[in-house]
């Protein structure tokens, strides 16, 4: 039977991720709340025809159009009163939001109900990432608020750090291998 | 005169990597890896400044001072302590 993989936030890391993740044997949820703008369309796999729309929305829409993947959309923001049914039967569970509090809301979350979780973590320059499983990730707190990836500047590592994140689940789907590692522009380090 | 571990590293220490404007490397040095957060912070910007990290361009204005600080003691696929100096990481 096909694993569940539920993506929490479907912007820079996430979009691209699901793009990279449309050969897999899994059935994907996609959970945001958020709707496209089109600044977006710069540094994320949504395109204008998505701008105005519900990005986990646009995200199932763009993946059917494009290539028949379906992907279950959740345009709800996930709160601590809600994780627990919104992740309840996933497999696999992968953090792309962007705010500490939210990542803490996962890891407790999936910490409780046993869920394996991959995090993507990308500084607001682009000049550093990490791709993380749960048991060794922390959030950064205070760092949110600033503008990031203006005009698709930081796409090109957006794209690698998201392709990291696609081997790392790719071989967690293999064999359970839980593979973390930190990224910067010039490479990859292994944690 | 102590045993010298792999990489030159005595027990208790450790390399410290550095992430500075999207460039990467480690400190010629070995630190404590147990070594305060201020203190890390420090040697790591008085190397940036001089220029002084293989694959890190001197910044006179190197300022590390809301960077985060990982460690990581060693494990068989890396067999030494690392502690890393990096941005924060909000992002998704």
């Amino acid at each position: 039977m096909d694993k569940t993989i539920v993506i929490i936030g479907v912007g820079a890391l996430g979009s691209h991720l699901v793009l990279l993740g449309r050969n897999w044997p899994v059935r994907f949820t996609a959970i945001d709340f958020d709707r496209v703008e089109k600044k977006n369309t710069m540094s994320q796999f949504h395109s204008r025809m998505g701008v105005g729309r519900n990005k986990a929305q646009a995200m199932q829409q763009a993946m059917q159009g494009l290539f028949g993947l379906r992907l279950e959309a959740v345009p709800h923001k996930l709160t601590a009163d809600n994780a627990a049914r919104l992740l309840d039967g996933a497999d696999l569970v992968v953090d792309c939001v962007d705010n500490a509090e939210a990542r803490r809301v996962i890891s407790q979350t999936v910490r409780a109900a046993g869920i394996p979780c991959l995090h993507g973590a990308v500084a607001a320059d682009g000049s550093y990432a990490r791709v993380m499983w749960d048991a060794s990730f922390s959030p950064d707190e205070g760092a949110e608020g600033v503008a990031t990836c203006e005009d698709g500047e930081h796409l090109p590592f957006v794209a690698f750090v998201a392709a990291r994140m696609a081997d790392a689940v790719q071989r967690f789907l293999k064999d359970d291998e839980q593979v973390s590692s930190h990224l910067h522009p010039g490479g990859i380090l292994l944690v | 005169m102590s045993e010298l571990y792999d990489f030159g590293l005595r027990p208790g220490e450790a390399r410290l990597n550095i992430t500075w404007n999207g460039q990467n490397g480690d400190l010629p040095d070995a630190v404590d890896y147990d070594a305060t957060q201020q203190q890390l912070r420090g040697w790591a910007e008085e190397a940036i400044r001089a220029g002084s990290i293989p694959g890190v361009r001197a910044d006179r204005g190197a300022d590390l001072s809301n960077f985060v600080v990982d460690r990581f003691p060693a494990t068989p696929a890396i067999p030494y302590a690392r502690v890393m100096l990096r941005p924060k990481t909000p992002f998704g």
